[in-house]
Formats: C-alpha cells, sequence, structure tokens
C-alpha cells in the first residue's frame, strides 16, 4: 500500500479541515432560518471524501447522496455555490431549485447528488457506462451509506456493472446508523463488502477515518477501475457526529450505545491527522496558518453567496420537459 | 417525391428504431427480450443483427436498476431506448422514472438532460389478466418533466419515436399491442410535427369524438357507420399526453356542440376526465349537453374470458353514446346490429390464436 508523503499528507489534512469548518459555518447559521432546507451534515467522516477524490481527476466523475456537502467539495465543487444554493439562491449551484440535497456542479465534474436512498447509484453506473463506451479512460464513484446497501437497487446495479465490466468505484461509508437505527436492527452479521465480493466486485473495507488508509485503499481501487478491471467496492468504516438530519448534535436521544459517539470522537480524522503531522514535524503554526486561511476563504463566501439575488419568480416553469 | 409506405404499427416502430440506430450513432435499445427470438413482437427484428450486441442487447431483470442506468448513460450522451413488454413492468422502475428521470433537468438547474425513451406496451385480451394488461397511462402522464405519447396511427408512430429519440428529455412511448398489427401510411419525408398535438382523423359537422389510441380505432368504425345514417362525427386523435392538447379538442367541440372522449383506461383520474374537465372549464357554453365518457371499468380485468368479454368498451358503445347526445336513440338498434361482432372482445382479429 504506498503511505501518502507529508506533503501529500497535508493537503489531505487542509482538505478535510475545510470541510469541516464549512459544515461547522452552516450548522452556526443554520438556527437563523434563512438556509431553509434540511441539511445532513457529514462531521466526523471527512476522511472518505478527501482520501478517494485526491486521486481523481477533474474529468472523472462524483456521485453522491443526501448527505453530499464533503463528497461535492471534495470534488472541487464551487464552495459559494454550495452555500448559495443552502440559501435558495439564485447564484446557488442548481439555482436554488435543489437545496442541500441536490447538488451538482459539472465544472468539476460532481455530477449530482440526489436524496432517495440508492438514486444515484445506479445512474452513476449508467455514467460509467457511457464513459467506458466511448474509451475516455474517466472513472465515476459514487458515496452511498450503509442503509444504501438494503435497497435492492444497489445489488441490481451490481450484477450489471460487473457484467460489463464498468470503470465504477462503489464507496460504501458505513457509518452504523440508518438515521437513528443501527446496523444490527437492519442487517443480519455480516460484511456487506463481501456481499459485493460475491457479487464479482474488487472489494476491501478499512477504517474510514484515517485519510491515509482511505488514500491508499482508493489508488488501488481507482487503478483497477481505470484499468479494465471492472467495478471496485470500498467499505469504509466511520461516524456521523451531528444528528441524521439538522445542526446539532443528538446524543441525549440515546440511540447510540453510552460512550459510542466520544470513543468515535477520539477517533476524529483531523485529530488522528493532525498528530500524524506533528509526529513528521509540520509545525503546529502551518496548521493554524491553514485554519486562519480557511477561516477566512469561508467568512468571504458567505458574504458573496449572500450579496447575490434570490430567483425570479418566473424561473419557477423553467426546466420543465413538455 | 417522398416515398410512402404501408406498413403495420409494429413494422413502424422497427422501421424507426432502425433508422434512429443509424441515424443516432449513441442510440442503444435495451430490454427485457429486445434480441430474443420473439423480438418483441417483430419490433426490434434484425435490428442486433445490423447494428450489433452493444448498441442492441437484453438487460438483467432489474427494471429500476436498468432504468437508472440508462439515466446515467444518457446523461454521459448516450440515447438509450428502453423497452417494457408490458406497462406493468414499468411500476417496479417508478423510483427512477419519476424522481430522476422526469425531475433531472429540473432540480439541476437546467444544465443536464435525460434523452431516454421508455418504450411501455398496453393491451388487452387472450386472458392476459389482472397483472398484464393494465393501462397506467395516466399515473406516468401526472409526473411533470415526463413526455407521455401513445400514437394511434403507423405514421405517427414511426415520427413519434424518431423524434422521441431525438428528445433531449425522458419520453414514455406508450403502445397499445392491439395496434401493431394494424396498418396505415407512413411517409417518411413527413415534415416533423412535435410531441405536442392532437391529430384530426376525420372530419364532421355533428358530434366530437376525442379519442385515446385503440379507443381512436374504435371511434373510427364507429364514425363509418354513423355516416351511413347521415351522422357525421370529429373524430381526434389524443396521441400526446402531455401536454393535452385541448385546443383542436375546443375548436371541434365550438363546431358541434357535442362531446364523447373515449379513453382507453380505468376511468378513475384518466385522462379522458382531464380532457373533459378542462374543456368544460374553458368552454361550458359551447356544449349544447353534458360530455360523455367511455372508459374502462374501475376494476382489474379478470383473465377468464367469460369476464373479460365483457369488461372493454368499443365501437358499439361509442356509436350508441353518439346517438344518445344526438337524441337519435331510434337509430340504436340497426347501429349495433350494424357494428355487431361476433369476435370475442379478447381477440384482435380472426387470425389471432394467442398467446401473446
Amino acid at each position: 500500500m504506498n503511505v501518502p508523503t507529508t506533503a501529500e499528507l497535508q493537503d489531505l489534512y487542509y482538505r478535510m479541515l475545510r470541510i469541516r469548518r464549512a459544515e461547522e459555518a452552516i450548522a452556526a447559521r443554520y438556527a437563523e432560518q434563512h438556509m431553509r432546507c434540511p441539511t445532513h451534515l457529514c462531521i466526523g467522516e471527512e476522511a472518505i471524501a478527501v482520501g478517494v477524490c485526491a486521486h481523481l481527476t477533474e474529468s472523472d466523475k462524483v456521485f453522491s447522496n443526501h448527505r453530499g456537502h464533503g463528497h461535492y467539495l471534495a470534488k472541487g465543487g464551487s464552495l459559494v455555490g454550495l452555500i448559495a444554493e443552502l440559501y435558495g439562491l439564485a447564484a446557488g449551484c442548481c439555482g436554488g431549485r435543489g437545496g442541500s440535497m441536490h447538488l451538482s456542479d459539472l465544472s468539476a465534474g460532481f455530477i449530482a447528488s440526489t436524496p432517495i436512498v440508492g438514486g444515484t447509484v445506479p445512474v452513476a453506473a449508467g455514467y460509467a457506462w457511457g464513459e467506458q463506451r466511448r474509451n475516455s479512460n474517466n472513472v465515476v464513484v459514487v458515496f452511498f451509506g450503509d442503509g444504501c446497501f438494503e435497497e435492492g437497487v444497489l445489488h441490481e446495479t451490481m450484477n450489471f456493472a460487473v457484467l460489463k465490466k464498468l470503470p465504477l468505484v462503489m464507496v460504501c461509508e458505513n457509518n452504523q446508523y440508518s438515521v437513528m437505527t443501527p446496523l444490527y436492527e437492519r442487517q443480519p452479521a455480516r460484511d456487506i463488502y463481501q456481499i459485493a465480493a460475491a457479487h464479482g466486485l474488487q472489494a476491501v473495507s478499512g477504517d474510514g477515518n484515517k485519510v491515509e488508509h482511505v488514500h491508499a485503499l482508493a489508488e488501488n481501487a481507482l487503478a483497477a477501475a481505470r484499468n479494465g478491471e471492472g467495478p471496485q467496492f470500498l467499505e469504509l468504516h466511520t461516524h456521523r457526529w451531528p444528528e441524521h438530519c439538522g445542526p446539532n448534535e443528538d446524543d441525549e436521544l440515546g440511540y447510540r450505545m453510552p460512550g459510542e459517539l466520544l470513543a468515535w470522537k477520539q477517533r476524529c480524522p483531523l485529530l488522528h491527522t493532525g498528530r500524524t503531522l506533528a509526529d513528521a514535524r509540520v509545525g503546529a503554526e502551518i496548521l493554524l496558518a491553514l485554519e486562519q486561511q480557511i477561516g477566512a476563504e469561508i467568512a468571504l463566501a458567505f458574504s458573496e453567496a449572500l450579496a447575490g439575488p434570490a430567483p425570479a419568480l418566473a424561473s419557477m416553469e423553467r426546466h420543465v420537459y413538455v | 417525391m417522398s416515398e410512402i409506405l404501408t406498413l403495420s404499427y409494429g413494422a413502424a416502430i422497427r422501421e424507426a428504431l432502425d433508422d434512429g440506430l443509424a441515424r443516432f450513432p449513441d442510440m442503444l435499445l435495451i430490454g427485457e427480450g429486445v434480441p430474443d427470438p420473439k423480438t418483441i413482437f417483430a419490433t426490434t427484428q434484425g435490428l442486433r443483427e445490423k447494428y450489433g450486441a452493444e448498441r442492441v442487447l437484453d438487460m438483467p431483470l432489474a427494471e429500476n436498476g436498468m432504468t437508472g442506468i440508462c439515466i446515467g448513460a444518457a446523461l454521459a450522451g448516450m440515447r438509450p431506448v428502453l423497452v417494457h413488454q408490458r406497462i406493468d413492468f414499468a411500476l417496479l422502475a417508478m423510483d427512477q422514472l419519476v424522481n430522476n428521470a422526469a425531475k433531472w433537468h429540473y432540480m439541476f438547474d437546467g444544465k443536464q438532460s435525460v434523452p431516454l425513451v421508455v418504450r411501455v406496451i398496453i393491451g388487452r385480451g387472450w386472458g392476459q389478466g389482472p397483472q398484464h394488461s393494465q393501462s397506467l397511462q395516466a399515473m406516468f402522464a401526472q409526473v411533470p418533466g415526463l413526455k407521455v405519447v401513445m400514437p394511434t396511427t403507423a405514421g405517427d408512430a414511426y415520427h413519434f419515436m424518431l423524434d422521441a429519440i431525438a428528445d433531449d428529455g425522458p419520453v414514455l412511448f406508450v403502445e397499445h399491442r392491439w395496434l401493431h398489427h394494424v396498418t396505415g401510411q407512413v411517409d417518411k419525408d413527413r415534415p416533423a410535427a412535435g410531441l405536442s398535438r392532437a391529430a384530426r382523423l376525420r372530419e364532421g359537422r355533428d358530434v366530437t369524438i376525442a379519442a385515446f389510441s385503440h379507443m381512436t380505432i374504435e371511434a373510427l368504425k364507429a364514425a363509418v357507420v354513423l355516416t351511413e345514417h347521415g351522422i357525421e362525427a370529429d373524430v381526434v386523435d389524443m396521441r400526446c399526453l402531455t401536454p393535452l392538447d385541448v385546443d383542436t379538442v375546443a375548436r371541434s367541440v365550438a363546431k358541434t356542440g357535442l362531446l364523447l372522449v373515449a379513453d382507453c383506461a380505468p376511468e378513475m383520474a384518466s385522462l379522458g376526465h382531464t380532457l373533459i374537465s378542462r374543456l368544460y372549464q374553458r368552454q361550458q357554453n359551447a356544449l349544447k349537453q353534458a360530455p360523455r365518457l367511455i372508459a374502462y371499468p374501475n376494476h382489474p380485468v379478470p383473465t377468464t374470458h367469460f369476464l373479460a368479454n365483457h369488461y372493454y368498451p368499443g365501437a358499439e358503445r361509442i356509436a350508441e353514446s353518439a346517438l344518445e347526445l344526438l337524441d337519435r336513440r331510434p337509430l340504436l338498434d340497426s347501429v349495433r346490429r350494424q357494428l355487431q361482432s361476433d369476435l370475442a372482445k379478447d381477440q384482435p382479429d380472426r387470425s389471432f390464436v394467442g398467446p401473446f
């Protein structure tokens, strides 16, 4: 397995931190009631988006789901476009028509996120089919959760993807919960990635909170998909810190085991990578400079987004096929 | 000089798919049974041999997944035509059709398109029963963003299919199985009409009959007999369900003052009801009498021919309703006699010996 260099690791840290701080900024402003759409934050899960997307070119494609902010930013989606979209403004990445659960930035190769669980999985495979048919050498990545693994359409898609040896990487972010229902109430005790392997995908599992680990697994999977070896499956274990939907934490509801959230917080991707960087003698002042750079970028992005107009009422009926 | 072919409706679809595959290098033809020896009632015959297994292909039994895959392929620049031999199977793909295909262009602000055609076959008869002969087109027509077309004539079948393939949005192409053997003229050089208008198939001053798909054939049969009794029906083929062309019907009603709608679907929440409602809201005063709707009953079709034979309304019922609207009841008996047939209603014609 290839280990990222210190410079690469510092870059991965920066990308994770940027997602974390963007999500925190969204959470902090959410109560103001101007972002009026459901948001599903990905705090705690940043390493997966960043570790996978670090290997993608601009022309590779990504599909995501309701919890898509991190994937969108990791693939290079516009931060201003994301924030404006949450506020329902015309400059939003979907013109305000989608909100947090529907994101798209074609210039970054982030094709779409949608909130019906499993909805983007076959679409991603179909996109990979299209890429394969024109010999583009692009890879398509689709992110989904452990809950999605229960959807029939995912298994239908795996069957066809293997049949056609599609250049597709399926990334299962196993955070153990579907909304507030634990995995053991939804699935029998067996490894998710092995079911994918039984479908004929090349499948591995790993620690989704260690970005260097994700980075290495993704590098292999993407290379294999690009080399015509067919679809790849990564099951990456992680945990979502905030509530399923909304800006807060909800540990007081008691659906997790006592101490579970705390244990996962101790496995924080940023904490872990920060320590590794410190061991590699990357000074605290460098990480602080990254913090400041990101803080300034996010503040600017909010003010830039909020300066824009609301969508014109006359645009309501546009873009319906009739 | 343009060449006018005489083709069955099914052959016209095959011809359009053939021309589509030739014209659009990115077109794919996919579906359960597309390349099998029966070739979807011969509508895909010879196409795999001509265009190869990469473009003309069967698919796993995974209607929803394959619809999503076709949506993704369409986003990536392909033009898939996906076939369901029964509309009933499209229900398995409702999520992808409704949540993705229909919405994609809108929810992503017009930046991406889904040039997808989904062929769905409706029909009746010969024991097709509750799960193989439903007429669910109104369910799909209700979804904003899905174009739903239901051509009746061979000429329209040819041109609508090519227009649907060329269209950048998702199109549901509804074929009534009993139309497949009906022959008509196909003028390949006919100017493009688009996927949005009804067609007047017969001129008449006395009563407007607006009909859908196979019921248009029944309406034309009724009109021929009515003519013999001096009654001229204006027959409008409602070949596009979205948008529903109320204008053409309104113009006809302005002339006749009487409206009879014949739908080939259960009466509840049907397109027939929508048409009547829109027309009434616009032109209440043009109607001399309350409009009539002839549609299927609101219960599943039983498989047994002893019952199914009484399920489907046809030309006879259309003619009876027209006579009632015109207050020409004394003609009922002779018109009935002329339209009466000993052909069972679960058979499209005498040559048919089943099974589908």
